[in-house]
C-alpha cells in the first residue's frame, strides 16, 4: 500500500519536472510527461480519476472536441468548482494521464470536483479501462485521418465497444448527425440529444462530401428534409424505423447576422464568435451542463468572456493587420472554416498551411474533398499556400482555377502578407502546423514589426 | 471534341479524394478546349456504357464495397462489353479490387466484376504509405498514397508500374496496379491524377483515340504538377 503511494508520488513529481523542463525549452511536453507517469505507475490514471469528487465528462467526436470541452470547463468553473481538464487538446492515453497527473498536488492527491476530458475516439478503448466516465458528449463523425483511423466504420465500431464498456455512462449526442445518433441509440446507454430542428441555410451545397448517406441499420439511402452541413441535418430512413431522434435540447431562432445567437429551452444564447459549427459546440456544452443538472446562471458570462486561445478562431493584431488563426484538419472542418471566413465580408488575405506529419495524418488526399472553389470570390485578395505539403495545396487551388503563391516557410508567408496584404488575414492550418504557427504569431505580436 | 466521364457510385465510392481525379480529367480537357461532361451514376441508375468514354470506379469502405458489389452483378455484362471494346477505365483502391474475380475478407467474399484476371485477399497489417512507382511507358514516376488491407495478385497481367518506394499490390512481388486493354487499376490515391498529369493525359488520350481515331493533346504548363511529383520522389526515394 505504502509502496503504491510512493510510486504515485514519484510519478507525479517526475511528470511535473518533465513538463516544466519541456515548457522552459519551448516544447509542449504534456504527452511525454503523461507517458513517463504511466510508466512509473501504471495505475496512476485509475487512482487519480477515482479522486474526482463529483462527475467525469468526456468529449468525443471528429470535430469540435476542444472548443466544446473548454466551454464546458469554463461553465463548470464559473460555478466555483475545481476541475481537471486537458486544455491543450492532448487527447490520447498519455495526454489524458498528464492532465490528471499535472493537476495533482505534490502530495500525489487530486483536489477536484469535476473532470472534463476530451478523448480521441480511437483512444477510448485504451482509456476507459482506467476510468468509466459519467457522461460522454459525442459531437459528430466525419472522415478524418484515414491513414490512422481507417474508415469511419472502424471509428464507429470502436465507439460502440467503448460505450458498452461503460453502460451507465449517459451519452449526450448530436441528434442531427445520423452516424453519432445511431451509435447512441443502439448502444443501450442512456442518452440525451441536442440539435437544430429548423432549416438554417437555403442553399444546400450539392457536391459537399457527406458521410453515412446510407442507413446504418438497414442500408437504405437516408432521406433528408434539409442539411445544415455535410451529413448534419434532419433525416429519416424510408425503409426501417431509424430516424432522427427526438431532440431534448433544440436550438431555434438561429441568427448569425451579428456573432451567433439562438434560443434553447426558452433561453437566448449569444456569443461573439463566427462559424455556424460553433452553435453546435455551445449547444453541446449547454446540453452537458443541463444533463448533469448543474446551474446555468453564469452561462451567458462564460460565453462573453470565452476566448479559446488555442488556435480556434484565435485573434492577433500584428503591425496593424488583424489576423485570425483557425484549425482545419478534415473536409467537414475545412468546409465549415471556409463558411466562417466567408461570413466576414471585408477584403481578406488567406494563408493555408498543410503539414503531413504523423499527427496530421500522412495522407493528404482529403484536401480534394474540401470545397475550395468557394474561395473564388472578389473579397479574397490573395491565397498563399505554405507548410510541408504546400505543393499539393497549390495544385489543389490550380484545379479550381485559383492562383496562389507558394511560400513553404510559414513565418515568411505570414510576414509577407502582413507586409503587403489588406490588413485582414486568415491563417488556416492543420494539426501540427497549429502549435508552431501560433508560436510564430505570438512571437510577432510580442516582438512588434516583422 | 468531347468526352463523357462516368463516375460510378460517388455516394459510396468516394473515400480518398476521388473527386480530385474527376476534377483533374475535367480541367485538363477544358484547358485544351475539349468538352468534358461528368455524369454521376447512383446505385440504382441504369448505365449506358455506349455513351461513356472514361469510367471512374473509386474507393469505398469494405461495407460500402459490399453494397456496390450486389449491384455490379447486374451490370457486369455491359461493363465487360465496354472494356473489351477498349473503353477507358480508371479504378482506384476499392474500385481496383472490384475489377478482379473476388476480394476475400474476414467477413466473407466480395464478388468482383471479373473484368481483369486478378484477385484480392485480405491481409494484415494494412499497407499504408506514400508510394512511388515507375513504368517505361511514362516519362515520369507515378506518385501517390496507398492504404489497403487487401493483397492483390495480377497473375500474368502487366502492372501499372514497379514499386520504387511503398508496398504496391501485395507488398511482396514489387508490382503495383494493373494495365489491361484501356483499364488502369491501382491502389494509388492522393488523388492519383493531379500529381501525375502524364497518367491523366494517357487516359484522356486513350479515350480520344478510341472515339475519334486520333489524339493530339496540346501540351499544358505542367511545372506545378511535376514539381509536386518530384517532391514526393525526392523525399522518399
Amino acid at each position: 500500500m505504502k509502496n503504491m503511494r510512493v510510486r504515485r508520488l514519484i510519478a507525479v513529481w517526475t511528470a511535473k519536472i518533465v513538463s516544466t523542463v519541456c515548457r522552459l525549452s519551448g516544447r509542449q511536453g504534456v504527452t511525454l510527461a503523461g507517458r513517463i507517469a504511466l510508466k512509473i505507475d501504471p495505475r496512476i490514471l485509475a487512482d487519480l480519476s477515482s479522486m474526482v469528487r463529483e462527475k467525469i465528462f468526456v468529449v468525443c467526436g471528429t470535430n469540435g472536441k476542444t472548443t466544446t470541452n473548454n466551454l464546458l470547463c469554463s461553465a463548470i468553473e464559473s460555478e466555483g468548482k475545481k476541475l481537471v481538464c486537458n486544455h491543450t487538446g492532448s487527447n490520447m492515453l498519455a495526454g489524458v494521464a498528464a492532465a490528471f497527473v499535472l493537476a495533482a498536488g505534490n502530495n500525489g492527491k487530486l483536489d477536484a470536483d469535476y473532470a472534463c476530458i476530451e478523448i480521441d475516439e480511437a483512444s477510448t478503448l485504451r482509456i476507459f479501462p482506467h476510468f468509466k466516465p459519467d457522461y460522454m458528449v459525442l459531437t459528430n463523425l466525419f472522415r478524418d485521418q484515414l491513414d490512422r483511423y481507417g474508415e469511419i466504420d472502424i471509428t464507429m465500431d470502436i465507439l460502440d465497444r467503448a460505450m458498452k464498456m461503460a453502460p451507465e455512462m449517459t451519452v449526450i449526442v448530436n441528434g442531427d448527425d445520423a452516424l453519432a445518433a445511431y451509435l447512441a441509440m443502439k448502444s443501450g446507454n442512456p442518452y440525451r440529444t441536442y440539435g437544430i430542428s429548423e432549416q438554417v441555410f437555403k442553399e444546400q451545397g450539392g457536391h459537399e462530401i457527406r458521410e453515412g448517406r446510407f442507413c446504418k441499420n438497414c442500408g437504405a439511402r437516408l432521406e433528408y428534409e434539409f442539411y445544415h452541413y455535410s451529413q448534419i441535418g434532419k433525416y429519416r430512413c424510408p425503409k426501417c424505423d431509424f430516424a432522427r431522434p427526438e431532440i431534448d435540447f433544440d436550438a431555434s431562432h438561429i441568427d448569425m447576422s451579428k456573432g451567433l445567437s439562438f434560443e434553447v429551452e426558452g433561453r437566448r444564447i449569444e456569443a461573439d464568435y463566427r462559424g455556424f459549427y460553433n452553435i453546435y459546440n455551445i449547444l453541446a456544452a449547454y446540453s452537458a451542463v443541463r444533463t448533469a443538472g448543474l446551474p446555468l446562471d453564469k452561462f451567458a458570462d462564460v460565453l462573453r468572456t470565452f476566448n479559446p486561445q488555442n488556435g480556434r478562431m484565435e485573434q492577433f493584431v500584428i503591425s496593424g493587420t488583424h489576423i485570425v488563426l483557425n484549425l482545419a484538419k478534415n473536409p467537414a472542418g475545412f468546409n465549415q472554416n471556409i463558411s466562417a471566413v466567408m461570413e466576414d465580408e471585408k477584403p481578406k488575405d488567406i494563408i493555408i498551411v498543410i503539414n503531413d506529419n504523423a499527427q496530421d495524418g500522412t495522407d493528404i488526399s482529403w484536401l480534394w474533398d474540401v470545397d475550395f472553389d468557394r474561395f473564388a470570390q472578389e473579397d479574397i485578395r490573395s491565397i498563399t499556400v505554405s507548410g510541408i505539403r504546400c505543393q499539393d495545396m497549390r495544385l489543389r487551388m490550380k484545379y479550381v482555377d485559383i492562383s496562389s503563391e507558394m511560400i513553404a516557410d510559414v513565418k515568411s508567408a505570414i510576414e509577407a502578407r502582413i507586409r503587403d496584404g489588406c490588413g485582414n488575414l486568415y491563417v488556416l492550418v492543420n494539426y501540427t502546423a497549429l502549435f508552431s504557427t501560433r508560436n510564430i504569431l505570438l512571437g510577432l505580436q510580442k516582438g512588434g514589426k516583422p | 471534341m468531347k468526352i463523357t466521364i462516368g463516375h460510378l457510385y460517388p455516394d459510396l465510392l468516394n473515400l480518398y479524394g476521388d473527386r480530385g481525379n474527376i476534377q483533374c480529367m475535367k480541367k485538363r480537357c477544358e484547358w485544351r478546349g475539349i468538352e468534358a461532361e461528368v455524369r454521376e451514376f447512383q446505385l440504382t441508375d441504369p448505365i449506358d456504357f455506349a455513351n461513356l468514354d472514361i469510367v471512374l470506379l473509386g474507393g469505398g469502405s469494405d461495407r460500402e464495397q459490399m453494397l456496390v458489389c450486389e449491384r455490379l452483378k447486374t451490370i457486369q455484362k455491359d461493363f465487360r462489353g465496354y472494356v473489351e471494346d477498349n473503353g477507358v477505365v480508371i479504378a482506384v483502391c476499392g474500385g481496383y479490387q472490384l475489377l478482379g474475380h473476388y476480394y476475400d475478407t474476414d467477413n466473407g467474399r466480395i464478388e468482383g466484376l471479373s473484368l481483369v484476371d486478378l484477385y484480392t485477399e485480405q491481409g494484415s497489417p494494412r499497407l499504408i504509405s506514400n508510394i512511388v512507382i515507375e513504368n517505361e511507358l511514362f516519362d515520369y514516376p507515378i506518385v501517390g498514397f496507398e492504404n489497403h488491407g487487401g493483397r492483390t495478385y495480377i497473375g500474368d497481367n502487366q502492372p501499372l508500374g514497379k514499386v520504387k518506394f511503398g508496398y504496391g499490390n501485395n507488398g511482396t512481388d514489387g508490382m503495383e496496379g494493373v494495365l489491361y486493354k484501356n483499364i488502369v487499376g491501382t491502389y494509388l490515391h492522393g488523388p492519383l491524377l493531379p500529381k501525375n498529369p502524364h497518367v491523366c493525359d494517357y487516359l484522356i488520350g486513350s479515350a480520344l483515340k478510341r472515339k475519334y481515331g486520333k489524339a493530339e493533346l496540346a501540351p499544358l504548363d505542367d511545372s506545378q504538377e511535376l514539381e509536386a511529383n518530384r517532391y514526393i520522389v525526392e523525399r522518399f526515394c
